[in-house]
């Protein structure tokens, strides 16, 4: 029992983060940037290339951080920008996003093959025994990364003048300009932000899956069922949340039920949980979650 | 020679899609003077405010402000200390605090962090009440204080020319007479304002000068003295 449920908060990291990403976008942009699990791909690909050509692995991973972001910022300007410009209300993003990732992925399996590489070890062969379970170094390392991005995320929303510059173009975009914000810039950089929070989420994973072009499609849907759980569209931590709980149902699938569940009792707890809170588990329109403010008296 | 206008528009055509809103709109606003925009629901009050703070593109025409030309900015580049705007519905930033929703309409100023406490104070000196909710989230405040709160983020960009979309709009009396006298403070502070009105009484308090507008045109142009002394007829023709 203990043994799933820390696997799964381990992989529910990775897949809170994804889920961040995509929520981080969404947030800004009311856009899901459904090339975000390839953003994280590139990430991966990049670092293994660079360390198996010799570099140190935190040069390969920053390279790779950088490269993922200027995919992300790329798809902005590509696939989401021109679509917004001829109509703002237009669902075109839901195609041009999807045919952005098929060609970023295509385009990373022409370049370095179908099959899987080498990824470098981060924190090879430590483990540390919890009661009668064990979480790898790498797992503790995967859970601490996502605490601090998600809190960090949190802090920047509200205490900065960025975030909350971010919260009045989410809110409003149009009055976000006429206050004098350039929104296109705050988009990149919401775009930019989410793909650096998918690389983060390779890296902490690269290690398990090694380097392969399809991770993202794997890695993307399950980031996508975790913003949507958490209620992400409303508040990007909550898209941490749904991660959490994501992996802990995944891996405790694959525990009690059998090794392959995980593959179909996610979906069955995305719709079950639709079902009961459309917004999502930890939205702010689910009372059991909702953000408690406090109390005023009108003076 | 007379002294440029704040705000100087000629010829101005805007709408959306194919259709013209307003079309061949011409009016001034001097330094320091109140000009009201009269006229019924549709009649294209909102589209000339929204056309000087590029959030309509105009057609033909020419907007300055300032002595700049504004019509090629972009919205953001205009917010930047040469126009702000109290829009209707007040479209506050309801899950930040008032505070919050000042200092946004500073973002130009945000370096000049002197400056920003200077104009932070002078909106709680006109609306005394606004620095006591300082942290109360703008939504839980009543109508009359999220109409203080939009018009202190205009004052909070410190702009050439305020544009007003009917602040009286959905207000007790009470809240309609507070919102009169910043209005009446602006003045004396030397703002330049560009009030849109459907209450004649508020335009009429406040201004110098009243544009009417009708079918997207300007049709008359009034002192408040005229309608004070009979001339309520012609404007009631006018606003059907």
């Amino acid at each position: 029992m203990l043994q799933f449920v820390l696997s799964g908060v381990a992989i529910g990291s990775i897949y809170g983060l994804i889920g961040m990403a995509l929520a981080i976008s969404f947030y800004v942009t009311r856009i899901i940037n459904f090339a975000q699990g390839q953003l994280m791909m590139v990430t991966v690909m990049v670092t293994a290339e660079l360390a198996s050509s010799g570099y140190p692995v935190w040069l390969a991973a920053l390279a790779g951080l950088a490269c993922s972001c200027i995919v992300g910022i790329l798809s902005y300007v590509i696939a989401v920008r021109p679509i917004l410009l001829s109509n703002r209300f237009s669902f075109g993003w839901l195609v041009s996003t999807l045919g952005f990732a098929v060609i970023v992925e295509n385009a990373a399996a022409y370049i370095w093959g179908p099959t899987s590489q080498a990824f470098p070890p981060i924190l090879n062969g430590i483990s540390l025994p919890i009661g009668g379970a064990v979480l790898t170094a790498q797992q503790l390392l995967a859970i601490v990364t996502a605490a601090v991005l998600a809190a960090g995320f949190e802090v920047v929303r509200r205490y900065t003048l960025f975030g909350k510059l971010g919260m009045a173009t989410a809110a409003d975009p149009e009055m976000a300009s006429a206050i004098g914000a350039n929104t296109t810039v705050v988009a990149i950089v919401a775009f930019a932000v989410s793909a650096v929070y998918a690389g983060i989420a390779g890296l902490l994973i690269g290690p398990s899956t090694f380097a392969n072009p399809y991770l993202g499609d794997t890695f993307g849907t399950y980031g996508f069922i975790a913003m949507m759980i958490g209620g992400g569209t409303e508040r990007p931590i909550a898209a941490m949340f749904g991660g959490l709980l994501l992996g802990v149902c995944a891996e405790g699938a694959n525990a009690l039920i059998n090794s392959q569940a995980s593959d179909w009792f996610p979906f069955i707890v995305l719709v079950l949980i639709l079902i009961v809170s459309p917004k999502g588990l930890f939205s702010t329109s689910n009372p059991l979650f909702r953000p408690r403010r406090a109390a005023v008296t009108r003076g | 020679m007379s002294e440029r206008p704040t705000l100087e528009i000629n010829s101005l055509s805007a709408g959306y899609g194919r259709f013209d809103v307003v079309r061949d709109v011409a009016l001034s606003v001097g330094k320091g003077e109140a000009v009201a925009l009269l006229g019924p629901n549709g009649a294209g009050k909102t589209t000339v405010l929204r056309a000087i703070m590029g959030l309509v593109k105009q057609r033909r025409g020419l907007i300055r402000i300032g002595g700049t030309d504004v019509s090629a900015l972009p919205t953001h580049r205009i917010a930047r200390g040469l126009a702000a705007i109290a829009p209707e519905g007040r479209r506050l930033f309801l899950d930040q605090s008032v505070e919050d929703n000042l200092l946004l309409g500073a973002l130009h100023l945000r370096h000049d962090r002197a400056r920003t406490q200077i104009l932070l104070a002078s909106v709680y000196d006109l609306f005394p009440v606004l620095k006591a909710y300082r942290q109360r989230l703008s939504s839980f405040l009543s109508g009359g204080e999220q109409q203080m709160v939009a018009i202190g983020r205009m004052l909070m960009s410190d702009p050439e020319i305020m544009l007003l979309d009917e602040p009286s709009v959905a207000l007790s009396p009470v809240a309609v007479d507070i919102v009169v006298k910043a209005m009446l403070e602006l003045r004396k502070r030397g703002a330049s304002l560009l009030l849109v009105e459907q209450r004649t009484d508020v335009a009429t308090r406040v201004c110098d000068r009243l544009y009417v507008m009708t079918h997207g045109e300007i049709v008359d142009e009034m002192k408040p003295e005229t309608i004070r002394s009979g001339g309520m007829s012609i404007l009631n023709k006018y606003l059907g």
